[in-house]
């Protein structure tokens, strides 16, 4: 056991804070994005799940500061702005995140590809998991198809939002 | 890892990590199951965080719409010749169906004054712009950012300028949600033009909705008008909703005339079913015209009645 020698510094509480709760936030932010009708602007009707970019991201890079509580809040305020079956996308997160975590040393520190092609297997996972019990829940088999353009849209967007995220993290990293 | 104090105790995190991982895995399944009686709870947790984020999602969709306009008038300016020379037409065309229109409605209003029709009170809306966007593949919805304080209701009627959209499902004091046509959810009563049979529309999450429950001895045909009856006093009756069409496989569907993708701002009716209003006198202007009919005895000539008036 090692212990700190001296307290931190205020500063550097405060960075520390900034980065437990950044995974968080990001997600926040993106799940909240998730109602934005954006594709409104281009006239098209697709919502990219953008919660599921930052689960998947900060599972891979960051899971210490990522703690599955949080992906399961992330998840029920989706399901709770989106008057859907109430704990499905916390489900799903929750269930993917564990996945993830499983696997994630085969993406950190390799090529971005290989990170990416690791979202599309989530992405798709988690939408035909989502979508079983979806139907499950409804009692009737659901079209698959609206979650499957949305995870389509979700994964062309994502290294977008990866190299924000990364930007982020490297930003918070430097105070932490 | 970054935080070498930490490094000692990551085993422990693991284990502790893994634990609540399937607590959080449990607790999703049983809200899951839970959420199956949907329950006053539920309703008033979606109700609270709704009206926290409305004003925040309103915030982030103001740009959004401003992106939109700006998309929109770019597109207008590659077409605004042929757009001009279109919209000359149909004024042409919609002048003569005004002329129509004119003359149809003092006639029926002469009827309706003749058999002292009791009419519908006007109904009274209120307009909001739409803030949230669908809520995932599996819900359609809408968030409007009109609420309780507007005195918006559940049940009440959502129209766009081409017609209905769905109807309020949930209020909050300043957002409401927007149960769309279009959602596994919804059911409306409608009934099709011009035979008036009743039938009852019922989104399955696809673009165009199904109609349920077509009585059998009536005739209908793709291409017929299909508006809101009325039935159950929920939504006014006559609100356009969508034109019939027949898929491949026999069943009838109907293409919304309100397209979702334009929406931006909406209107609620505030319909109260006309259950205990009062008796109506026919207008005044009809009782004085009814009046000189009647001295210069021509009541039941077929011929003059229409047009004048």
């Amino acid at each position: 056991m090692s212990f700190e020698p001296i307290g931190p510094t205020p500063a550097a509480r405060a960075g520390k804070l900034a980065l437990l709760t950044l995974p968080f936030l990001v997600g926040l932010v993106c799940v909240l994005l998730s109602f934005v009708p954006v594709s409104a602007i281009f006239n098209a009707d697709v919502a990219p799940a953008f919660g599921l970019m930052a689960v998947y991201y900060w599972a891979v890079q960051r899971p210490d500061v990522f703690p599955p509580y949080a992906v399961f809040a992330l998840g029920l305020l989706y399901d709770l702005l989106s008057a859907g079956p109430l704990g499905l996308w916390a489900l799903v997160y929750v269930v993917i995140y564990g996945v993830v975590l499983t696997q994630r040393l085969l993406f950190v520190g390799r090529a971005f590809t290989l990170f990416w092609a690791g979202f599309l297997v989530a992405a798709l996972v988690s939408g035909l998991f989502a979508w079983g019990l979806a139907s499950l829940y409804f009692g009737q088999t659901l079209s698959p198809w609206p979650v499957l353009i949305q995870m389509a849209a979700t994964v062309a967007l994502f290294p977008l939002f990866a190299k924000l995220f990364e930007l982020l993290q490297e930003r918070l990293l430097v105070q932490g | 890892m970054i935080d070498q104090t930490n490094r000692p105790a990551l085993p422990i995190r693991d284990v502790s990590g893994r634990v609540s991982l399937i607590f959080m895995v449990t607790l999703a399944a049983a809200l899951l199951l839970l959420g199956r009686a949907e329950t006053y709870v539920v309703d008033q947790a979606r109700q609270i965080v709704t009206d926290l984020a409305a004003p925040l999602l309103e915030l982030a969709s103001r740009p959004v719409s401003a992106a939109r306009r700006i998309v929109e008038s770019t597109d207008q300016y590659a077409y605004v010749f042929d757009e001009n020379e279109r919209l000359r037409e149909e004024n042409t065309r919609l002048l003569a169906w005004k002329e129509a229109a004119l003359k149809l409605e003092s006639k029926v209003a002469r009827f309706e004054a003749l058999l002292n029709v009791q009419v519908d009170p006007t109904i009274d809306y209120v307009t909001g712009r739409v803030v949230g966007d669908s809520g995932g593949p599996f819900v359609e919805t809408f968030i409007v950012n009109v609420g309780s304080e507007q005195n918006v209701e559940s049940g009440q009627a959502v129209i766009d300028t081409d017609g209905l959209i769905g109807r309020i499902v949930a209020t909050g004091q300043r957002a409401s949600r927007i149960l769309l046509l279009t959602d596994l959810n919804s059911r409306v009563p409608v009934s099709v033009e011009p035979s008036r049979a009743r039938a009852v529309l019922a989104g399955d999450n696809s673009a165009s909705p199904r109609l349920e429950y077509v009585p059998t001895n009536i005739e209908i045909n793709a291409g017929d008008r299909v508006v809101t009856s009325g039935h159950g006093g929920l939504l006014p009756p006559g609100l356009p909703i969508g034109v019939l069409i027949q898929t491949e496989d026999g069943f009838y569907r109907v293409q919304l005339y309100s397209t979702r993708a334009r929406l931006g701002m909406v209107r609620v009716l505030q319909y109260e079913f006309p259950d205990e209003i009062d008796l109506q006198d026919p207008p005044a202007i009809l009782i004085q015209d009814a009046d000189a009919e009647e001295e210069g005895a021509v009541v039941t000539d077929p011929v003059s009645p229409g047009g004048g008036t």
